[in-house]
């Protein structure tokens, strides 16, 4: 009944909107998010939006990460019009945009200040010039290591160490009767768990996904090269389990001392430096994504969590003005005022790097901003290539091509088959796949 | 002498039982204990078994995080919804199949057991688009629907093994008493039923209650059950053994409590048909 | 027996229940079976094209397809073969006279009421992971390298964890079968000198027959669909080596919005469902007619 009434209600609304703002009509928002901390810390500081906006109630269906990607993109892609805000990455927005799924972020409010936006972020959320979501948190990859560690085995990493020097301060830092790990990887299959790793790792070896006629390209020495040092590395220097271990995974081997290098997203700078959840928050160094000698190229990883409005939701200003709110400087000065600056989430404001306090906070601020900077989707590899996308090619089927390519390269790792023939096969499966969805288009 | 040795006997056969149930439940144990540790010791090495600060603070960090209470209502609506109109539906379906079987009757029973071996993940797109069509996304109607569909193979086999033990003789005697049709299923079967029918409806409870494709495809915000609430707290940045274990307790302990204490119903009624 | 107007009200009844199956069976499958033969993906609205049998020859030459069947099978027959074995074991032991009986029935019963998911989660992390988990703290206790369960055995590990939630299960129905064992005819092999082993065997387990069909037939319904503890714990891998069918369709359907595929996978999925069923009856349903 109540429902009935519901749709009803939004029916008639949707007829009666055309273009008058509705401001004062009470409204929920429901907000689909992953349940990372910085959300969740999100969904603690709402009070301060209500008290704005007393008119608008907000709901929150916060669910682990895959699970939210799999709710969402079955509810856009059949209109199913649950939804007033999702929560996606960069590898969803353009493609979703290009499907006019989601509502143009223009004639947002004041407070929202676009200009203020890092460049390449805002790059990588824009189809055309405009902006289709707002991120919430910005990431690249860099290396995180222990300071004490690599100083016992009298190893230096460099600001912006060539993947040789990761090597053999991974094999210097080893102790694995002592439970220390030189280096932790993501090995966990998915395109965006090993994949994205492995991705950003081939670009820094001058590998790429396809040629310009979408030939897949795993056959090619670059591939080879990064493949093989990879499975090395991690089998000689690793952890157990290694291809069960994703971002998770290797964050609390991290925080409980023993991992000596993680080579992973920016966002998990904050985490390993706090105190309260990390062993080691006072030996942790940074360095940039490591590249091969002579490959210009740092990977490329830029991933964002972003607020996007898809085209089916009927309160889009409410949900623009909540946009405003959770993405602009006045919500970072709000998480610095409550929890301090070292919380506020990272990479998507040039405001908050030019803050003074912000960089006292963070000491790995200036890092993240050099990663966030020199990151180029368009253009991710030293080779030409016929798509964009830094730790992944975005297209549709990248999704289902990337998971089982991951599963070919985890199951390498976990020593079911070598390299070669993990080469092999992601080759085989990836032309397949390609084929069939009809690429060259 | 007898005695002693049977009583020697019954303490090997006491600690063996106890060893075996112990190391069962261990798991269930260890997650409500991790539940009171705070993060940093639910993880550390050696587990902590005693020496830990007991804290509450998981417990209340989801609360404040989620609408537990929600969540916990919403399963109840739906996995009780969906049994008590499966019973309804099967009650009927299983007295005919079981006092007039007809030729086809093993063969309906099986395509009927049959049908929940269809895989939701290949249909979830066709019925997600009928839900959306029908305006039914995100509605406790339409989950304690497909539950109970879902269900109602199981509800029709266990009521049908049950009533076929009930002795065709007793109706017979009721029907030459001038007893309806109706009357003969409301006032003589069922009653002699009860016992079937509880653990019918205990086991189709604990199903619908674990379920966890539907509940959390066909769901956003409102009509969301535990198993979404648990959803948001399987594997999130940082550390969560703690609050996982506490979201965990949180979601199977209504379930746990009401197994153990209808324990008897259960079980007395779980046959199958496997006991004459 | 029973009389014209009966067998009418007998159909009447059973119409409901029928009809609400057939209904639920017949819609999502036709659909199923009408998007399978379709190039058809969400992500790309209004490129939807016939495509014949394409799908179903992508499906069937997916190099995962093979490995996923016996998966498949692998999984149900082991997870059968654990429960049955050891609920029969459970079942002989809480049967015998002990104290504290009704406690130690409750622990039994315990895993059969947790979900799926949190089941997964809480034996990956706390329990199967290589560095913090439980049995990586034993072996290093007892001086052995801590296995690394779910890379390295990781179909075994998955029916593992699926067989901790059944065991329950199957342990109570043969515990009810059990208790009405006639205990004269027990007493009377006994005295006629048989060993408890031959008891078993020639008594107990001919009188268990009924019980362990069912707990075959109910466990392979559920079993042949398992797909949360994959997706929670390995994800369908290392490589596909936890891969079953259920899994496969999820992963060329909902990953990449692929319903044509899925759609071809599905159908191909109930077809051999079906065929297990048919099978099955074949082979232990005639132990289910009185």
């Amino acid at each position: 009944m109540n429902r009935t009434m519901r749709a009803l209600l939004g029916a008639t609304a949707l007829c009666a909107a055309g273009g008058i703002a509705s401001a004062q009509e009470n409204v929920t928002l429901t907000i689909a998010t992953v349940n990372n901390g910085d959300m969740i810390r999100m969904q603690g500081l709402t009070q301060d939006f209500t008290a704005q906006h007393p008119n608008i109630t907000l709901e929150w269906v916060t669910l682990e990460e895959n699970v939210l990607r799999q709710r969402v993109t079955t509810d856009i892609a059949t209109q199913g019009g649950q939804y007033d805000i999702l929560t996606i990455g960069n590898y969803e927005v353009p493609i979703w945009a290009a499907q006019n799924w989601l509502v143009p972020l223009n004639d947002m409010p004041e407070s929202f200040e676009p200009d203020d936006l890092l460049e390449p972020v805002a790059d990588a959320l824009s189809v055309d010039g405009t902006l289709y979501a707002s991120p919430f948190y910005a990431e690249s990859a860099m290396v995180m290591y222990r300071t004490d560690l690599a100083e016992a085995a009298s190893v230096t990493i460099p600001d912006s160490p060539t993947w040789t020097d990761i090597r053999t301060a991974a094999e210097a830092m080893t102790d694995q009767a002592n439970g220390v790990y030189g280096i932790c990887l993501r090995g966990k299959a998915g395109w965006g768990e090993n994949m994205a790793f492995l991705t950003a790792m081939a670009n820094s070896y001058g590998a790429r996904w396809f040629d310009m006629e979408w030939n897949p390209q795993f056959d090619s020495p670059e591939w080879t090269e990064a493949a093989t040092d990879y499975v090395d590395m991690m089998t000689q220097f690793g952890p157990p389990g290694a291809s069960n271990n994703g971002f998770n995974e290797n964050l609390s081997l991290f925080q409980q001392g023993q991992c000596g290098i993680w080579i992973d997203a920016t966002v998990a700078a904050s985490f390993v430096t706090n105190p309260t959840d990390s062993t080691v928050a006072d030996s942790v160094g940074f360095a940039q994504f490591p590249n091969k000698e002579g490959v210009d190229n740092h990977g490329n990883w830029l991933w964002t969590w972003s607020l996007a409005i898809p085209a089916s939701s009927q309160n889009q200003d409410a949900a623009k003005e909540f946009i405003a709110w959770a993405t602009s400087r006045g919500y970072s000065e709000l998480v610095a005022q409550e929890q301090g600056w070292a919380a506020a989430p990272p990479g998507t404001r040039r405001s908050l790097y030019d803050s003074a306090e912000y960089q006292e906070a963070a000491p790995f601020a200036a890092m993240t901003l050099t990663a966030i900077e020199s990151a180029n989707t368009s253009q991710s590899s030293v080779q030409e290539t016929p798509y964009s996308g830094g730790q992944f090619v975005a297209i549709p089927e990248f999704q289902g091509i990337g998971t089982a390519v991951g599963q070919q390269f985890s199951a390498a790792l976990a020593g079911q088959g070598d390299v070669q023939q993990a080469l092999n096969n992601a080759q085989q499966l990836t032309q397949r796949e390609i084929s069939r969805a009809g690429y060259p288009k | 002498m007898a005695r002693a040795a049977s009583t020697r006997r019954k303490a090997a056969t006491t600690l063996i039982a106890w060893t075996v149930g112990l190391l069962i439940f261990f798991p269930i144990f260890w997650t409500v204990l991790t539940s009171f540790k705070p993060e940093a010791q639910a993880i550390a090495m050696p587990p902590r078994l005693w020496n830990f600060d007991w804290t509450l603070e998981n417990y209340t960090a989801v609360q404040e995080r989620s609408n537990y209470f929600r969540h916990f209502w919403n399963s109840v609506i739906i996995s009780v919804g969906s049994t008590l109109i499966g019973l309804i539906i099967a009650i009927p379906a299983a007295w005919s199949m079981a006092f007039v079987p007809g030729r086809g009757t093993r063969n309906i029973l099986m395509w009927m057991l049959s049908t929940k071996m269809l895989p939701a993940v290949g249909v979830l797109v066709p019925i997600y688009l009928l839900a959306r069509d029908t305006g039914l996304l995100d509605s406790r109607i339409l989950l304690v629907g497909v539950l109970t569909m879902i269900n109602l193979p199981i509800i029709v086999w266990m009521l049908y093994t049950y009533f076929r033990e009930i002795p065709g003789e007793i109706l017979e005697a009721a029907r030459m008493d001038g007893a309806t049709l109706r009357s003969e299923i409301l006032y003589v079967l069922t009653p002699m039923a009860v016992p079937g029918i509880a653990s019918t409806l205990l086991l189709n409870v604990i199903l619908a209650w674990n379920e966890a494709f539907w509940t959390l495809n066909l769901t956003a915000a409102r009509s969301a059950p535990l198993t979404a609430f648990i959803a948001s707290y399987s594997s999130p940045e940082g550390l969560f053994y703690a609050k996982l274990s506490a979201a965990s307790t949180m979601a199977i302990a209504p379930i746990l409590i009401l197994g153990w204490f209808s324990q008897k119903q259960l079980v007395r009624g779980l046959t199958f048909g496997a006991v004459k | 027996m029973s009389t014209k107007a009966s067998r009418t009200a007998a159909r009447l009844m059973i119409s409901p229940a029928v009809l609400l199956l057939l209904g639920w069976m017949i819609v999502p499958l036709a659909m199923t079976l009408y998007f399978s033969f379709l190039r058809y993906n969400l992500l790309m609205p209004g490129m939807e094209s016939w495509a014949g049998f394409e799908n179903y020859r992508y499906f069937f030459t997916d190099p995962a397809f093979w490995p996923a069947m016996r998966n498949t099978l692998v999984l149900v027959g082991g997870v059968l073969m654990i429960t049955t074995i050891g609920g029969i074991l459970v079942a002989l032991l809480l049967d015998q006279p002990f104290w504290g009986q009704n406690i130690v029935r409750l622990l039994v019963l315990a895993p059969f009421f947790v979900m799926p998911t949190v089941s997964a989660l809480v034996w990956k992390n706390m329990f199967m992971n290589p560095v913090n988990g439980i049995f990586a703290y034993l072996a290093r206790v007892l001086g052995l390298q801590p296995y690394d369960f779910l890379t390295q055995a990781p179909l075994a590990s998955i029916i593992g964890i699926v067989s901790w939630q059944w065991l329950p299960f199957a342990s109570l129905i043969l515990l009810t079968a059990l208790q009405s064992l006639n205990s004269e005819q027990m007493e009377a092999a006994e005295m006629d000198g048989a060993g408890p082993l031959s008891r078993f065997w020639f008594i107990t387990l001919p009188h268990l027959a009924r019980a362990i069909t069912v707990v075959i037939l109910i466990q392979t319904i559920f079993l042949l669909s398992i797909f949360a503890e994959i997706l929670v714990t390995t994800n369908g891998g290392p490589g596909t080596a936890s891969t079953n069918l259920t899994f496969l369709v999820y992963m060329q359907s909902l990953l990449q919005f692929d319903v044509g595929l899925g759609s071809a996978g599905g159908v191909v999925a109930i077809i051999l469902a079906n065929i297990v069923a048919i099978f099955l009856m074949r082979m232990i349903g005639k132990n289910l007619d009185a």
